[in-house]
């Protein structure tokens, strides 16, 4: 053994750790692996574990870059234009993975195939693109569930007002259009709105891609010709429109994403948030936000061919094609996937994607009565899970759909002339990119 | 063997050539053979497939890019000139200053030093219309009772863009008109009071035109910088929404980078960079007539 002092702290760490790691130690003596990993606080913690690897395997990593995943895109199309592409392990994402055929490689020869069977199932389809497993989900899973005021619902006054003009029971919605109804309901502007919705970029064209599904359409048809300009997608973007139109939602919402979502629901002027699991520790914190105490969770509701909205996506690493140790840097990534891994990522409250750190956590959020709840409804929430459709393209489509959708929110389009406009793009673009 | 022998003055100016041919004029080259290909970034062979003015033919028939470059040419031209009128009142007032001029003029400088990203969340923030300071003020003070979409509304977005261009950029033109202001010589104000002017005939034809060679240095220069204000559209409105704000370099940025359609993306650059130029030759034009008028070399 080439370094004995590093073999026994790997030998310990595995021990302390109580998880079997996939490479030998001293495996990777010498080796220097480059990552560009998606920076962030709520993915550092993972990234302090880093050491323990390369004290067992006696490899090296050097992070060369750290951004948000929107930087990083740009910063891989870019390496793709110049070729430097020899750096070995990156961040990658669902919604992100499908754009770069040609940088990442199938995974699947490095690993195990128990390995690969503790994954959710439905995870690993995701990460695989055109037959290769392109990336291994880290703990950082995302299908957005509804976020509620509680204390709106034990209102009698508002239930007694509600079954007046609806003719139904006040109760957290289980469909879109009560979601509307209860939306338009509780609004009060400029102090108080019903909901909120993202606006722009791929978070709106993804929330119509849910519910353009939940209606029982498709976004692209089997040959990727635009499906989405149909009764579907017309009864979707009528939701938004009609939500706008009655002031349910602030007028800023088409230039609203995430972080703007995240602090309007926390100021507790939103009775309703469709929003990911990562919120919910944020949002039931007093010194983060005024709803704490007060929030609520349930599936995210139902279209109207019965079918929940469920646009999901999650984080992940890959390997590069041209990586000079690929062994290495899967070591790494299954390293970084691994089981204490997602246990430890867990722990700060984002989702794991592994079958058996699902029950860990559950388990230990025994006792905590509101994290067991939301758990509870993040679960059911993700069967109903999918991922953005497997294109290289739904990025540069949805970039030509938001905008239409805006056009229609705001009363530049109608909706039928919206969506036409959208689908003739998309359709353009398509034919462009040699897809049909 | 035989030996070259190159002329002193070509040996002398030979780096600086060579460092302008490796930096500006091999990338100008590169980017320009790139508009007349498909080239994606993220499929790096398309860069070898000729298409022609193919690009240049789809930016020419694309509505959404001549509405991009309209909002362009009318972002410059309403940002240039209010800059350079509040610039030109500023100055004016600073330069009749006597006591603490010079900690006015470091106190005048300040929005140059922020970087236009910083400045772009600021007036974001500002903006915002749920949480930002200016609605919360109108509100507070009885003035409305509405939430105003600063940043959505047809007008007020774009009004909202200016207004933060304004802000940030406001200061260089102050600075280079005060600059011109102390370099009028005394004696044509003086005879002017002496011959009974008034203060507006005194500034119209003697200040202004002394003046007006600081004024067309700061809009060539300005009208060439202003696109750095690409940072400020992009953290606030992102050329959204509905393409409300869209700019032609929130639209370039997007196609290059997003889409990763570079070649796309350069040709419709390069009909950027030709209203720049455009820009530049008629600014500049305009100063060497200025100067003409003061008896000054062209």
């Amino acid at each position: 053994m080439k370094n004995p002092l590093k073999s026994l702290l790997a030998v310990t760490t595995c021990l302390a750790m109580g998880a079997v790691l996939p490479a030998a130690a001293g495996q990777f003596d010498g080796i220097t692996v480059e990552a560009k990993l998606i920076g962030g606080q709520q993915y550092e913690g993972l990234y302090g574990r880093i050491g323990q690897w390369e004290a067992s395997t006696g490899a090296t990593v050097k992070i060369v870059s750290k951004k948000n995943h929107f930087e990083l895109d740009k910063e891989f199309k870019s390496d793709l234009a110049a070729g430097t592409t020899g750096w070995c392990v990156g961040s990658n994402h669902s919604s992100f993975a499908p754009q770069y055929p040609s940088l990442y490689a199938d995974l699947s020869p490095f690993m195990d195939a128990d390995e690969v069977a503790g994954f959710v199932p439905a995870m690993i389809s995701a990460s695989t693109v055109a037959g290769k497993l392109v990336m291994l989900p880290r703990a950082q899973f995302d299908v957005s569930v509804l976020y509620y005021q509680k204390s709106l619902y034990e209102d009698d006054a508002k239930k007694a007002a509600f079954k007046t003009d609806y003719g139904y029971d006040l109760a957290p919605p289980a469909t879109l259009d009560q979601f509307k109804d209860q939306a338009i309901f509780f609004a009060d502007p400029p102090n108080f709105y019903g909901t909120q919705y993202a606006g722009k970029d791929e978070g709106a064209s993804g929330r119509f891609y849910e519910m353009v599904v939940a209606n029982g359409g498709r976004m692209f048809n089997d040959d990727w010709t635009p499906g989405f300009n149909s009764d579907a997608g017309k009864e979707a973007l009528g939701w938004f429109v009609d939500l706008y139109k009655a002031g349910a939602v602030p007028p800023g919402t088409t230039s609203y994403l995430w972080d703007e979502l995240g602090a309007g629901f926390a100021s507790g002027t939103i009775a309703l948030n469709l929003d990911w699991p990562g919120w919910s520790g944020y949002f039931n914190d007093p010194e983060s936000s005024k709803a704490a105490g007060d929030v609520g969770l349930v599936v995210q509701p139902m279209g109207s061919a019965g079918i929940h909205t469920g646009w999901s996506g999650h984080h992940g690493f890959s390997v590069t094609e041209k990586c000079p140790t690929p062994e290495a840097a899967a070591s790494l990534v299954a390293f970084l996937t691994n089981e204490a891994s997602q246990i430890a990522e867990s722990a700060g409250g984002s989702l794991p994607t592994r079958t058996a750190v699902w029950e860990h956590v559950v388990k230990a959020a025994e006792g905590d009565e509101f994290r067991s709840s939301a758990l509870n409804v993040f679960k059911q929430g993700a069967t109903h899970a999918f991922p953005v459709p497997k294109t290289p393209y739904w990025i540069e489509a949805s970039n030509l759909i938001y905008p239409e959708l805006q056009a229609a929110i705001l009363g530049d389009k109608t909706v039928d002339q919206a969506l036409q406009d959208a689908a003739d793009a998309v359709d353009e673009m398509m034919q462009e990119n040699g897809v049909y | 063997m035989f030996k070259i022998k190159l002329p002193t003055w070509f040996v002398l100016i030979l780096p600086a050539i060579l460092i302008l041919v490796a930096v500006v004029l091999i990338p100008l080259l590169l980017s320009l053979y790139s508009s007349f290909t498909p080239y994606r970034l993220t499929r790096p062979d398309t860069l070898y497939k000729w298409i022609g003015t193919y690009n240049y033919e789809k930016a020419a028939k694309s509505w959404v890019f001549w509405s991009a470059f309209g909002r362009t040419v009318l972002l410059l031209t309403i940002a240039l000139n209010l800059e350079m009128l509040l610039g030109l009142g500023l100055a004016l007032l600073v330069s009749r200053v006597t006591r603490g001029q010079r900690a006015l003029r470091t106190v005048m400088m300040f929005p140059m030093m922020f970087s236009p990203i910083l400045v772009g969340f600021q007036f974001k923030f500002i903006f915002n219309d749920n949480v930002g300071l200016v609605n919360n003020a109108l509100q507070s003070l009885g003035v409305t009772t509405a939430a105003i979409p600063w940043l959505v509304d047809q007008k007020l977005a774009m009004f909202s863009i200016i207004f933060a261009e304004v802000w940030t950029s406001t200061s260089v033109f102050a600075i280079l008109i005060l600059a011109g202001l102390f370099a009028i010589p005394k004696d044509p104000l003086e005879a002017a009071k002496v011959d009974g002017c008034t203060p507006w005939q005194t500034f119209r034809h003697i200040t202004l035109p002394f003046l007006m060679p600081f004024i067309y240095i700061a809009l060539a220069i300005r009208s060439l910088d202003v696109a750095r204000a690409y940072d400020i559209v992009n953290i606030m409105t992102n050329g959204g929404p509905a393409r409300r704000t869209e700019l032609l370099w929130t639209l370039i940025g997007r196609t290059g980078y997003v889409d990763a359609k570079m070649g796309y993306a350069n040709a419709m650059g390069y009909v950027s960079i030709f209203m720049a130029i455009f820009f530049t030759i008629f600014f500049f034009k305009k100063l060497s007539a200025a100067r003409a008028e003061l008896g000054m070399a062209g």
